[in-house]
């Protein structure tokens, strides 16, 4: 067969792994910055500058941009090189880093002016959903094209898990992104309730899964061999280890819904599927370690393997604690508190940072054909960055405990021994400190390590272009006497990603279905009303300002719970929330029966300055409320949409929709005079104000209805 | 003409059934694929993780 000589881009490589320690210092400098609000709430200086609106930027930076742009240069890098072939398309190669790096900016600036549809990790609106289901489209075709034009027969298993994280990703993006916008800024979730909140865990579970998970197996699969100089320890174990965790993985998106509204079925199954992940995930920590056998005294010296051994043992450690976090009992601690925040920061911080570390420090210095620029630089990178994931997870795993054994505490007459929730957010202050301090040496740690990989660049010189010779792959290929199926699909790309949608889609469905057809699992109640048209203003500025990320809207039927904030919540108080607001932490209290507590009064102060009324409280001022006008252009147009979704407003409600918003803010401007308060009706803070005091009034005035008939 | 698979799955009270049929799959799958990977041929195991070592570079 004739020798082809063809040439890798290195180009597109370089240019992702820029864009991703770029990308990743901005995402882990917004970390530190409001990790740091939580200590010293003046940082909430501006309304753009606030926890609700930076958060999603730091979780959407260090996701897409930092480990996106990390899983891109991976891909391209060994792809070309596994396949033995150029990239298909330089023109689909470039739209697809420009595009990405497009999306990274709208997603930045949108966030910061608190556009956002409140699902977290999918907070961008649909226009920019819309984009990157265009660029993720454009990126397939030329990975498809690549694999497709091939000189290698066998497609190695890293491929597998790009192909798997491709159409899965793809799923999970279109069916959680399905929106009716109400304008180029604003939409509503299809989904409501209970229904969304499964879709959105779905979702952000399996973003988790397929976007931090699968893509940096493959990326371990190929540059930890390359590293150690030796074939990965198990073939055999990969091939079980894969299919296994893809199949598995996407049922357990459940897990982040227990003890809530979600029915108890889909809880216990999420919970079973949830366990069982951990056996294909260690397969995957076991097989990348032991590709280390016989070379663990090359670790002592190689700072690649150093940050790569510390990366498979953060995933050991992630993938024990998920399943771990997925049993019920232990999920009533760790939910709602800093431990799932230390959970996921040894995954974010030790595997997907760690391994993009590792990988940069081995690739930069084979793009620039020259040796890294100081061992001495990047040895401190490593060490100041695992201290730093010490320093941040320990604390958060000491704060959750200590705020979670403080909330459930009762005194001898039964009642709450700490009824102020801020008293549990002062005794964790500490550990807030300490949270900061191991932030900042990661990043330290990191902008160490950037130097060095921009000095090695200087040093040595690009080859963008680099030459490689392989046999063009034979037309006719006779297939192994009986030779099984999977081997016959390890040659066939197209016929993997059908098979591997299969394995990914039956998770969803079997859990969808039942949630979305029967009836029994969300009963009605009929004093759940749709919200006034002020109520829904007011619960748009909920969404925009972030509010979801601390407080909850979801009262667990714990003893705790109940004499804390109220009834526990039902599946049927939901029903016209699109999108649902139940939260994933509570750094403030929960907000489900938050209606009637106080007086209008109290909320106006409160947002005006928390400290006020809360001394000692972290919350960011909303002062601005008080002085900006509601805008109520698209008031009708947002009760048509909610009508559209199945929302039981009057027919031709939209056309009366302001008037009535103003006669409900009329009555609380007038409440707000009572205690002294000016102010004009036409405010935000009143439309708040509303929503606020809806919250959870539908099942108390269902309660006094059963009492009454009871007496 | 599927009309008796939707009542059934739109009456069923409890969930049970969803569970077992996402477990007998996962079951048959993780068989399937145990199957192969432990009958497969050694040389051809060898050869496929050799993979990343013959990208064909010039350089590297």
């Amino acid at each position: 067969m004739e020798v082809e000589k063809f040439k890798y881009d290195n180009r597109i490589v370089r240019n992702f792994a820029y864009a991703s320690f770029l990308w990743g210092a901005v995402g882990m400098l917004v970390g530190l910055y409001i990790a740091l609000e939580l200590i010293f709430p003046q940082l909430n200086f501006c309304r753009y500058a606030t926890f609700g609106r930076l958060r999603p930027l730091h979780t959407n930076a260090v996701i897409f941009a930092f480990v996106g742009n990390g899983i891109f240069m991976g891909v391209y890098y060994s792809l070309q090189r596994l396949c033995k072939t150029r990239m298909w398309s330089e023109t689909l190669s470039k739209i697809h880093f420009w595009g990405w790096q497009l999306i990274i900016l709208l997603a930045a600036v949108t966030l910061v002016l608190g556009i956002t549809v409140s699902k977290e990790y999918a907070e961008l609106e649909w226009p920019i959903d819309i984009l990157i289901a265009v660029v993720w489209v454009i990126f397939g075709i030329n990975m498809f094209g690549t694999i497709l034009t091939r000189r290698e027969r066998h497609l190695y298993v890293a491929i597998w898990f790009y192909i798997a994280t491709w159409i899965t990703v793809a799923m999970l993006h279109i069916v959680n992104s399905i929106e009716i916008p109400v304008s180029l800024i604003k939409s509503y979730s299809v989904y409501a309730g209970v229904q969304d909140a499964l879709v959105q865990w779905w979702y952000g579970h399996n973003a988790v899964a397929f976007f931090l998970t699968t893509p940096y197996l493959g990326l371990m699969y190929y540059f930890l061999p390359k590293a150690a100089n030796r074939p990965v320890y198990s073939y055999r174990l990969s091939i079980i280890h894969f299919w296994a965790l893809i199949f598995i993985y996407i049922w357990a998106g459940p897990h982040h819904l227990l003890y809530t509204a979600l029915p108890d079925w889909a809880q216990s199954l999420g919970t079973v599927f949830s366990v069982m992940l951990i056996m294909p995930s260690w397969g995957g920590m076991i097989n990348g370690l032991l590709t280390l056998r016989g070379a663990w005294d090359r670790v002592r010296d190689d700072v690649v393997l150093k940050f790569y051994v510390v990366a498979v043992t953060a995933y050991g450690m992630s993938t024990f604690e998920g399943p771990m976090l997925s049993i019920k009992s232990v999920n009533a601690i760790s939910h709602y508190t800093d431990w799932t925040i230390a959970h996921v920061h040894i995954g974010a911080l030790g595997w997907n940072g760690f391994l993009t570390f590792g990988v940069l420090f081995w690739l930069i210095p084979k793009l620039y054909r020259t040796e890294l620029y100081s061992r001495k630089l990047a040895n401190a990178h490593f060490w100041i960055g695992t201290l730093g994931i010490l320093f941040y997870a320990i604390p958060m795993y000491w704060s959750a405990l200590t705020q979670w054994s403080m909330l459930r505490q009762f005194t001898e007459e039964g009642i709450l021994k700490y009824p102020n929730f801020l008293e549990t957010v002062k005794a964790i202050m500490p550990m807030y400190y300490m949270r900061a301090f191991g932030g900042f040496l990661y990043l330290s740690g990191a902008l160490i390590g950037i130097y060095n990989l921009i000095r090695t660049a200087q040093q040595g010189s690009f080859q963008a272009e680099e030459e490689a010779e392989a046999p063009a792959l034979e037309k006719t290929y006779e297939a192994h006497h009986g030779e099984h199926w999977h081997r016959w699909i390890e040659r066939r790309p197209v016929q993997f990603l059908i098979f591997s949608f299969i394995v990914v889609a039956i998770g969803g469905l079997i859990e969808f279905l039942p949630t979305f057809l029967i009836q029994s699992n969300i009963p009605t109640i009929a004093s759940v009303k749709p919200y006034t048209p002020l109520e829904l203003e007011g619960r748009d500025i909920y969404i925009r300002e972030g509010c979801y990320l601390c407080h909850s809207q979801m009262v667990r039927p714990f003893r705790e719970e109940v004499a804390r904030y109220g009834e526990y919540s039902k599946a049927g108080e939901f029903v016209y929330d699109h999108p649902f607001q139940w939260g994933s932490k509570r750094t403030g209290p929960d907000l489900a029966r938050e209606g009637g507590k106080y007086p209008d009064s109290w909320h106006y102060n409160h947002m005006d300055d928390p400290r006020t009324v809360s001394p000692g409280s972290i919350m960011p001022t909303y002062s601005y409320m008080l002085d900006k006008d509601l805008d109520t252009t698209y008031t009708a147009k947002k009760i048509r949409v909610m009508q559209m979704l199945g929302v039981p407003y009057p027919k031709g409600y939209d056309a009366v929709a302001v008037s009535d918003m103003e006669k409900q803010a009329l009555g609380i401007q007038a409440s707000l005079k009572k205690d002294g308060i000016q102010t004009s009706e036409k405010k935000e803070i009143v439309a708040l104000i509303a929503y606020l005091q809806r919250l959870g009034t539908d099942i108390k005035a269902e309660n006094q209805k059963t009492v009454a008939s009871a007496q | 003409m599927f009309s008796f698979i939707k009542k059934y799955v739109e009456t069923v009270a409890h969930g049970d059934i969803y569970g077992y049929v996402a477990m007998g799959l996962f079951g048959a799958l993780f068989i399937w694929m145990l199957w192969f990977a432990l009958r497969a041929d050694k040389k051809y195991i060898s050869e496929l993780e050799e993979l990343p070592f013959n990208d064909s570079s010039k350089k590297n």
